[in-house]
């Protein structure tokens, strides 16, 4: 069967300037994200992950290049545009969570639900019907996010990400601030989005983690170092899984 | 010091609003008690260098006697008399401002030398014509002229035409709000003009200077009875007199209110300043937690650091008032020509040192006591709590609105959402925009009352609203013309007005006279009622205060050689005529003259230019006339100089609310914007537009504002009339109802309101620079 092409870039490039000096930080990349995919985006410290993800989720602007994603160049997009195409095709999961820490949980996620429609009783039920699968109980909905743990302040940042069923969930290091437990719990929580059809591109460090993706992208130096294909995780016990990333990366001198 | 220093430093925004509402503020104090404090002086000083009389009494030729100066030179404690022969035109009508009054003019011998009052010319032409006048300087201030201007005099239907040669200051009968005014001819057009004129109008003038002029008013009571018991026989003479205490009240009553005006807007600078730096300190304490815990971790004491916050206001408190005192000596010049238009005096402005250190020391006091209020919380952190982070930036008891209940657009809730999270910061906005509210609704009162819609204004005078005056010939048959002008076309009705100098209890009082008080349009009494019967009069509360007689009680009330007794029904207030005003009707002046039947007429017309009328009667009953007034003409001519006191302050006091509203919200919303970057960041990078977090940021302050702008409102509609009574009560205002024109308050709110909204969007353009990526990886 065919997959379907959701993003592709073409000579896509970022560049910084500070004080005179240019700093390069992503080289005419031409990458394509397929419909269904688990993707994650590793490199060392510096090698442009997190500028690739927010570039291909329309959050910055590339310097040169186009990016395609539903059929919209990102890169002619003004702030506005950007902002209403984010709400209606992109999720975003981040390290440092980002939730409103003045609203509840539950109003977390409807600040975001209600951009997209304005049918609240149909919103709400969702969003119920979300944290139940996210394992978020009842008596956290009406909490503030301090008031949360890490894992479970995260799996609410996964919900408000998926509530306006975006095309695709980008995350920058979702687990990076958790604990071993709370990031499994996180992990699995994407596993199974990510089973229900859900295009993930993820930004990650953690082998953990990134051995629940499909494919695996190496950039390095800002531009796609390697390409992996690893298939549909099933479960944590697959060591074959994990030993063909862990000599995947060991090639890119990870 | 350093540590002071480096505060200004991080907080510039806040440093440079600060600096701009204390120095807005210490300059309006400044102007304000400079103004209160030396307008007196200025006033008894200007009366001194002019020599300037302190009592001046002008009587008919015919009825001057040598042994009334003989009476003045003796009286103890009078320095100095001077009596010479005038011209005087009562009734005489000139063009002045905006239009044509009608006044007392006396002419002086320009060429007399005189000791008292000799007139120092403070402008004057180089060349001299046959046909020159002299005239006071308020005809330049107020009155519009130049020199070298043609000036007209209009008396007992002649016109005589003259030149304005000068200028000249005097604070006796230098202004048309005293009846009278002073002018001067050369020797050769003085008696020419005397030559001219009727016998009537040759009179005579009696200057004196007293050692104390606040003798002044008991001498003129003594000289009145003095000359009353001299002609015992015959009739009073009619006498005009005028007092330095009675001309000086007048002349400065204006110019202390708005200095009062300027001094209360100042206070209300100073609380929106002092609001500023409580909301500044607060906010300083919980952003900079971290760095108090540090410093006192390194050993700081909490005086140390509290020192250091007082000496960053103090700071910035004394350099924005010495350049706001600074400021305030550039613009008297400004103030210097409003109060030369209200007194005729040239104002010399002084240093005033003492009100200079007292303006910056006051508001520096109130800054510093706000300041160590402000920040005596600093005492309770202990390094541990501070170093943690201490205290929360917010406490999120309550999740005000819930999105999955709350009814509303989802940006309008966030805004409230946002809203109900700060509410200390809530109340000094509220309490802010309440104030400024007030201060404009209660100039713009003041200004639609003096420059719109006159009537309660004009009401304060005394003056009936009627729009032509006719002077009636004393022959004539005033019923019959009465009669006749009510059948003409465009006349709603016609009233007999007289106005006539009569004796109560032996006080001269300005008595009014009609038929039926209730058919005029202006009631000046404010307790009981005007005299329905023939038995009856209404006196002012400024005679009542003189003759110690109130409601219910008889008075004896002289006119002519008749006497006879009147019974009080109540009481009455008026600007003009120095307060001292009764009313009697018609049937009642009979009893003192039977043959009375008014010779004054006031029209009122409908659909009809008060000039084309005036054209009419005079070709249809010119022979039963001797003169027609524009009274519209007359007043706005006579009120003009308040109008453009009065605009000059509503100007100031809107300039001044826009730029606080502006300041305050730049003030907040910046704060709000560096506060909430991250949130912003987050709500952007989910979809949010910019637009619409501009328009949350916006919507977040305008139920706040809206309640400040009603709460403004309501105190305007219901305290200006208080206020405003409570300011002029000193000049007779007993009862004061200007009209509340609910509109121009409606309009004057939503301006504000709308201003606060726009503003407020403006200011959070700023969330465009900032993209979400930026906010986030901040």
């Amino acid at each position: 069967m065919m997959t379907k092409t959701i993003i592709s870039t073409e000579k896509l490039c970022k560049t910084f300037s500070s004080g005179g000096n240019q700093q390069h930080v992503l080289k005419n990349l031409d990458i394509s994200i397929a419909e269904g995919d688990f993707t994650v985006i590793m490199g060392s410290s510096g090698s442009g992950k997190s500028t690739l993800l927010y570039a291909l989720s329309g959050m910055d602007k590339p310097t040169l290049g186009t990016i395609d994603f539903a059929g919209k160049n990102l890169a002619k997009l003004t702030q506005d545009q950007a902002a209403i195409f984010r709400r209606n095709h992109c999720g975003f999961v981040f390290q440092q969570i980002y939730l409103l820490d003045n609203m509840s949980v539950f109003d977390n996620i409807l600040a975001s639900g209600l951009l997209v429609t304005r049918n609240k009783q149909q919103l709400v039920k969702k969003a119920k019907a979300l944290f139940q699968q996210v394992e978020i109980d009842e008596g956290s909905w009406s909490k503030f996010p301090t008031q949360l743990s890490g894992g479970e302040a995260q799996r609410v940042g996964i919900v408000r990400a998926i509530i306006n069923k975006p095309k695709v969930l980008f995350a920058d290091e979702p687990t990076g601030a958790l604990n071993s437990a709370a990031s499994e719990n996180v992990l699995n929580v994407f596993t199974t989005i990510n089973r229900a059809g859900q295009s993930i591109v993820l930004v990650t460090h953690d082998l953990k983690t990134a051995v629940r993706g499909n494919r695996i992208l190496y950039l390095k130096d800002g531009v796609i170092n390697g390409d992996l294909s690893l298939g549909h995780y099933h479960d944590c016990e697959d060591v074959e899984r994990s030993d063909k990333l862990k000599h995947f990366l060991a090639e890119m001198g990870w | 010091m350093k540590l002071a220093l480096a505060n200004v430093r991080k907080g510039k925004s806040a440093t440079a609003s600060l600096f701009i509402f204390i120095l807005v503020a210490t300059l309006l104090l400044n102007i304000g008690l400079m103004v209160i404090t030396q307008l007196s002086t200025f006033f008894d000083q200007k009366a001194e260098q002019l020599k300037d009389p302190h009592l001046v009494i002008t009587m008919n030729q015919a009825s001057y006697h040598s042994d009334y100066e003989a009476f003045l030179a003796n009286y103890s404690g009078v320095k100095e008399t001077e009596t010479e022969e005038v011209i005087d035109m009562n009734l005489a009508n000139y063009y002045f401002g905006n239009g044509e009054v009608t006044n007392n003019i006396i002419i002086f011998n320009a060429d007399t030398k005189r000791a008292i009052a000799p007139a120092m010319r403070i402008d004057q032409l180089n060349s001299f014509s046959g046909n020159d006048i002299f005239v006071p300087y308020s005809f330049n201030t107020d009155g519009g002229y130049q020199l070298g201007d043609d000036f007209t005099i209009t008396f007992q239907a002649k016109q005589y035409n003259y030149r304005i040669a000068g200028f000249f200051e005097t604070t006796m009968m230098g202004m048309n709000n005293n009846g009278v005014m002073k002018v001067m001819l050369p020797e050769a057009g003085y008696q020419l003009l005397s030559d001219q004129i009727d016998s009537d109008a040759k009179g005579m003038i009696i200057s004196v200077l007293n050692k104390d002029k606040s003798t002044a008013s008991q001498l003129k009571e003594d000289f009145i009875g003095y000359v009353e018991r001299f002609q015992s026989v015959e009739a009073t003479p009619s006498l005009m007199t005028l007092d330095i205490i009675e001309v000086k009240e007048v002349s400065t009553l204006t110019v202390n209110i708005i200095a009062t005006i300027l001094v209360a807007f100042a206070v209300i600078i100073v609380l929106v300043a002092l609001i500023v730096i409580k909301f500044s300190i607060s906010n300083n304490i919980e952003d900079g937690i971290v760095n108090i815990g540090v410093l006192k971790a390194v050993g700081y004491t909490s005086r140390q650091i509290i020192s250091s916050i007082l000496l960053q206001f103090m700071l910035i408190t004394l350099c924005s008032g010495v350049v706001g005192i600074a400021l305030s000596y550039a613009l008297m010049p400004i103030i210097g020509g409003i109060i030369a238009t209200l007194t005729g005096l040239l104002w010399v402005q002084t240093i005033a040192l003492t009100v200079n250190m007292v303006s910056v020391f006051l508001v520096a006091l109130c800054v510093a006591v706000v300041t160590i209020v402000s920040t005596f919380r600093i005492r309770r952190i202990s390094p541990v709590h501070a170093l943690r982070g201490g205290i929360q930036t917010h406490n999120f008891r309550k999740n005000h609105l819930p999105l999955a209940t709350a009814k509303g657009s989802l940006h309008l809730l966030l805004a409230l959402k946002s809203m109900l999270t700060s509410s200390k910061q809530n109340v000094m906005i509220t309490l802010i925009v309440a104030a400024l509210t007030f201060a404009t609704v209660f100039s713009g009162v003041l200004y639609y009352n003096i420059a719109s819609d006159k009537t309660a204004f004009i009401n304060l005078f005394g003056t009936e609203p009627a729009n032509v005056y006719i002077a009636v010939q004393p022959e004539a048959n005033t019923h019959e013309l009465i009669t006749n002008i009510e059948q003409m076309n465009h006349v709603s009705k016609v009233n007999i007005f007289d106005l006539i100098n009569t004796k109560i209890d032996g006080q001269n009082v300005y008595t009014n006279v009609t038929d039926h008080y209730n058919n005029l349009e202006n009631d000046v009494v404010y307790q009981g009622r005007q005299p329905k019967h023939d038995n009856e009069l209404s006196i002012s509360w400024v005679v009542s205060k003189k003759i110690n007689k109130g409601i219910g009680d008889a008075v004896e009330v002289e006119y002519g050689a008749e006497t006879a007794s009147y019974l009080v029904t109540g009481l009455s207030q008026s600007i003009g005529n120095l307060g001292q005003i009764s009313s009697m009707t018609l049937d009642g002046i009979q009893h003192l003259q039977s043959n009375y039947q008014g010779t004054t007429l006031y029209v009122y017309l409908a659909g009809i230019s008060n000039k084309e009328f005036m054209s009419e009667i005079q070709k249809q009953y010119g022979d039963a006339i001797i003169e027609t007034l524009d009274i519209d003409e007359n007043i706005e001519s006579q009120t003009g100089m308040y109008t453009a006191a009065v605009f000059a302050v509503m100007v100031m006091v809107l300039i001044i609310t826009v730029i606080v509203v502006v300041m305050i919200l730049y003030l907040v919303i910046k704060t709000l914007i560096i506060k909430r970057k991250k949130e912003f960041g987050i709500l952007k990078a989910i979809g949010y537009s910019t637009f619409q977090l501009m328009n949350q940021i916006a919507m977040s302050y305008l139920p706040i504002i809206m309640i400040g702008v009603t709460a403004g409102g309501g105190l305007g509609y219901f305290f200006t009339n208080p206020m405003l009574s409570l300011l002029l009560s000193a000049a007779g205002v007993k009862r004061l109802s200007f009209a509340i024109h609910i509109p121009s308050i409606i309009f004057l709110c939503l301006s504000i309101f709308v201003l606060a909204y726009l503003v407020s969007m403006l200011i959070a353009r700023q969330i465009k620079q900032i993209s979400a990526y930026d906010l986030i990886i901040e």
